[in-house]
C-alpha cells in the first residue's frame, strides 16, 4: 500500500513504457542472434534488410534468420500479446485478478477441439477439415475455447456477481474432463499424430513459419486492436455490472464482446503453439503493481509485456539444452505456478483476515 | 399475505400529485407502477412525483419494494407495467447514455479486488463524459465534500467499509457535477436525479449527516433526490417527502410529518404501539 503521489505514477508509468519498449527491441535483437548458430547483428539487419528489399536467399544464415528465427520471433510475440491481453479481458469481465484463462480452462477447451481435428480429421471431423481448409485447426481452437468461457460463465457467475472460488474450481473440473478427452483422443492416435500432439500439447513454438505467423496476425492483432478501445468501459465494470449499467454501458453486449475476444486469441495461439499457460496471470499481474488496474494502459502494456515474456521464455526454451527445444509452455508452468500460488494464498488471506 | 390489512387512510395520492405540480413543474413523475417477478406483485400501483430540488426518502419494512422502485427508475428493470415520465419525456426514451448523463445512482454497496486509487474510483464516475482527465476540479471538490480527499491517493480495497461508501458517493455526485456548476432549476431537459440506495448503511452518525447535508447542495441546485433508507429518524431529519411502501403498495406519501404519527407507524413496520410511538416521539424532535 504505497502512498506515492500521482506525479510519481506518471513518471513511472513513463518508465514502464520506456523499458517495455527498450526491452521489446533489445530482445528481438538477442533472440536473432542466439542460438545453437551465432548469428552477428550486422548480418541480422542486412538479412532483414535483403527481406523488405525481396532479394533472394543469400546462404545459410540468411536462411536461418529468414525462415527460421523472424517468423518464431513474431510468432512469439503475436502469441504473447494475445495470451496477455486475454488474461486481462477475462479478469476485468469476471472481475477477478485470478481468472486467467489457462486456469479457468479456455486453453484447454481450446486444445481438445484442436487436438480432435489433429485425430480426426480424416475420420469423423472429415468435413469439417474439407470445409474450413487451413483454417480448420485455428476455428475448432476458438470455437473449444469460446464453448468453455460460456461454460465457465454460466457456472461461476449468480446473479450478476462472479464467485471467484467457484470459478477456479468449475476450471479444475474442465481441465480434467478436456484432459481425459484429450487422453481418449490421443489413444486413438497413430504414431505420426501422435509424436505431433505430445509435443505440441506441452506448447512450443518450434513450429513457426510464415504461414501461420501470417494466420495469427489476423486473429490476433485484429481483435488485440478493437480491444484497446474498451480501456474505459472494462474499468466501470471493474465496480460491478449494475454499476457499470448506471454509468452508462451496455454491459451485456460488452461482456459477450470482450469474452469472444479472448477466446479469439487464445484459441488462436493454441492452434499454432499449443498449451501456453500463466502469461495471462503473470503478466497483467505484474504491471498492476507496476503501474495500477487503469485498463487504458494495462491492455496496451500487457500486449507488449505478454510479447516480451513469451519471446524470452521461448529464446530460453530454444538455447538452454541446445540443439534440443524445451517446450516453452513447460518454462511458463515452471514460473507461473508458484507466482498463481502466491497470489491465491495473498487473497484467501486477505479477505479472512 | 394477499390479506393486506387496510393502511393507513391517507390523503389518495392523484390529489397530492395535483397539489404538488401545480406550482414547480414535476422533474419526475410516476404513475401506477407495477412490477411482477415470478408471480408476485413487487410493487402495485406505486405513482409519485417529485419537484426539481425536492428530496424524498422511500422507507419501508424489508422486501417492500424500495429497491425495486429504485431499479425501475435506474433502468436495471424493464419489464414493469405504468408510466415513468423524467424531464417532460418517458424515461424509457432515454438511451442508456443519455441516462447516465443526467441520473446517477449510489448502490448500497461496491466491492472491488482491483487495486486502483481512490481518486481513480472518483473518475471513473465521469465516464459517461469521458472527460476523466478534464474534470479534475470537479472530482477534487467531490472528494472534499464527501471527506475522502484525504484518501485520494489511497488504494481503495485497503480502506474501511465507511471509507469506500464516501468515496463511493464521490464517484456517484461527480457523474452529474455539471448540475451544481450550471444549475437548470427551471429547465426540464437539463434536469438531474440523484438515486441513493442506503447511502449512509456503514457510516457514523456524524458522518451520515454531513453525507446528507453535501447531498442537500444537489437538492439546493435544483437536483431532485430519492434515497431509499432504513433509519427512520436520518429520514424525519432530512427529507421533503416521505413515501412508505408496504407489500409493494404505497402506505404513506407526504410531508415529514407523518413520520409523527404513531399509528402510521406501527401500520407501515408492524411495531408493536408502545415501540411507534417512542419513535414517534423522537422524530418528532427530529422534524422541529
Amino acid at each position: 500500500m504505497s502512498l506515492s503521489r500521482p506525479a510519481n505514477d506518471s513518471l513511472r508509468r513513463a518508465g514502464v513504457w520506456l523499458l517495455l519498449c527498450s526491452g521489446l527491441l533489445a530482445m528481438v535483437l538477442t533472440a536473432l542472434c542466439w542460438g545453437p548458430v551465432k548469428i552477428s547483428a550486422a548480418q541480422v539487419f542486412s538479412a532483414i534488410a535483403g527481406l523488405l528489399q525481396a532479394q533472394p536467399l543469400d546462404g545459410a544464415n540468411d536462411w536461418i534468420i529468414r525462415e527460421l528465427r523472424l517468423p518464431r520471433v513474431l510468432l512469439a510475440l503475436l502469441i504473447g500479446a494475445g495470451l496477455a491481453v486475454a488474461g486481462v479481458l477475462t479478469q476485468g469481465v469476471f472481475r477477478n485478478p485470478l481468472a486467467d484463462p489457462g486456469l479457468i480452462g479456455v486453453a484447454s477447451g481450446a486444445a481438445l477441439a484442436a487436438v480432435a481435428v489433429i485425430v480426426l480429421s480424416d475420420s469423423w471431423l472429415l468435413h469439417w477439415a474439407s470445409l474450413t481448409g487451413p483454417l480448420a485447426l485455428p476455428l475448432a481452437a476458438f470455437a473449444g475455447g469460446l464453448l468453455v468461457t460460456w461454460l465457465m460463465y454460466r457456472l461461476g457467475t449468480w446473479r450478476g456477481e462472479t464467485q471467484v472460488a467457484m470459478l477456479l474450481l468449475a476450471g479444475v473440473a474442465i481441465n480434467v474432463l478436456t484432459g481425459a478427452a484429450t487422453g481418449v483422443l490421443t489413444y486413438l492416435a497413430d504414431d505420426q499424430q501422435l509424436r505431433s500432439m505430445t509435443f505440441w500439447s506441452m506448447g512450443s513454438l518450434a513450429w513457426g513459419r510464415w504461414p501461420e505467423v501470417a494466420a495469427l496476425s489476423g486473429l490476433i492483432l485484429l481483435p488485440l486492436l478493437l480491444c484497446l478501445r474498451y480501456g474505459r468501459a472494462l474499468n466501470a465494470m471493474l465496480l460491478g455490472e449494475q454499476v457499470a449499467g448506471h454509468l452508462g454501458l451496455d454491459v451485456q453486449a460488452c461482456k459477450r464482446w470482450l469474452l469472444a475476444a479472448a477466446a479469439l486469441m487464445v484459441g488462436a495461439g493454441v492452434a499454432v503453439a499449443g498449451v501456453i499457460g500463466f502469461i495471462g496471470l503473470v503478466v497483467p499481474h505484474l504491471l498492476r503493481l507496476l503501474v495500477g488496474p487503469d485498463h487504458r494502459l494495462l491492455l496496451p502494456m500487457s500486449a507488449l509485456a505478454g510479447g516480451l515474456l513469451l519471446l524470452l521464455a521461448d529464446t530460453l526454451a530454444r538455447n538452454l539444452i541446445a540443439p534440443q527445444d524445451l517446450p516453452v509452455g513447460l518454462l511458463m508452468a515452471l514460473i507461473g505456478g508458484p507466482l498463481f500460488l502466491s497470489m491465491l494464498l495473498h487473497q484467501v488471506r486477505g479477505r479472512m483476515g | 399475505m394477499n390479506t393486506a390489512t387496510p393502511l393507513l387512510s391517507c390523503p389518495p395520492p392523484d390529489s397530492h400529485l395535483i397539489r404538488q405540480t401545480a406550482v414547480p413543474p414535476a422533474l419526475l413523475t410516476v404513475a401506477n407502477l407495477n412490477v411482477e417477478r415470478h408471480g408476485a406483485k413487487l410493487l402495485q400501483q406505486v405513482s409519485l412525483a417529485l419537484a426539481g430540488g425536492e428530496r424524498l426518502a422511500i422507507l419501508g419494512p424489508n422486501g417492500a419494494g424500495k429497491s425495486t422502485l429504485l431499479k425501475c427508475l435506474s433502468g436495471e428493470i424493464g419489464d414493469y407495467r405504468g408510466h415513468m415520465e423524467f424531464g417532460r419525456q418517458p424515461l424509457q426514451h432515454l438511451s442508456s447514455s443519455q441516462r447516465a448523463q443526467r441520473i446517477a445512482v449510489m448502490p448500497q454497496h461496491t466491492d472491488m479486488l482491483f487495486p486502483f486509487r481512490v481518486h481513480e474510483v472518483v473518475a471513473i464516475g465521469r465516464t459517461p463524459f469521458a472527460d476523466e482527465q478534464t474534470s479534475l476540479e470537479w472530482q477534487r471538490q467531490a472528494m472534499q465534500l464527501t471527506e475522502c480527499w484525504h484518501l485520494r491517493d489511497r488504494r481503495y480495497p485497503g480502506l474501511s467499509g465507511g471509507e469506500q461508501q464516501r468515496v463511493q458517493l464521490a464517484r456517484v455526485l461527480v457523474q452529474i457535477w455539471q448540475a451544481l456548476d450550471q444549475p437548470q432549476r427551471n429547465n426540464p431537459d437539463r434536469s438531474h436525479l440523484l438515486l441513493l440506495d442506503e447511502c449512509t448503511s456503514a457510516l457514523d452518525p456524524a458522518h451520515q449527516h454531513s453525507i446528507m447535508n453535501a447531498v442537500n447542495r444537489f437538492a439546493a441546485a435544483g437536483v431532485g433526490v430519492i434515497a431509499v433508507m432504513h433509519d427512520i429518524a436520518l429520514a424525519a431529519s432530512w427529507a421533503d417527502k416521505v413515501l412508505i411502501l408496504k407489500q409493494g403498495k404505497v402506505a404513506y406519501l407526504g410531508g415529514r410529518e407523518g413520520l409523527n404519527d404513531p399509528r402510521l407507524l406501527a401500520l407501515a413496520y408492524d411495531l408493536p404501539a408502545d415501540l411507534a410511538r417512542r419513535y414517534a416521539n423522537s422524530n418528532q424532535l427530529w422534524c422541529q
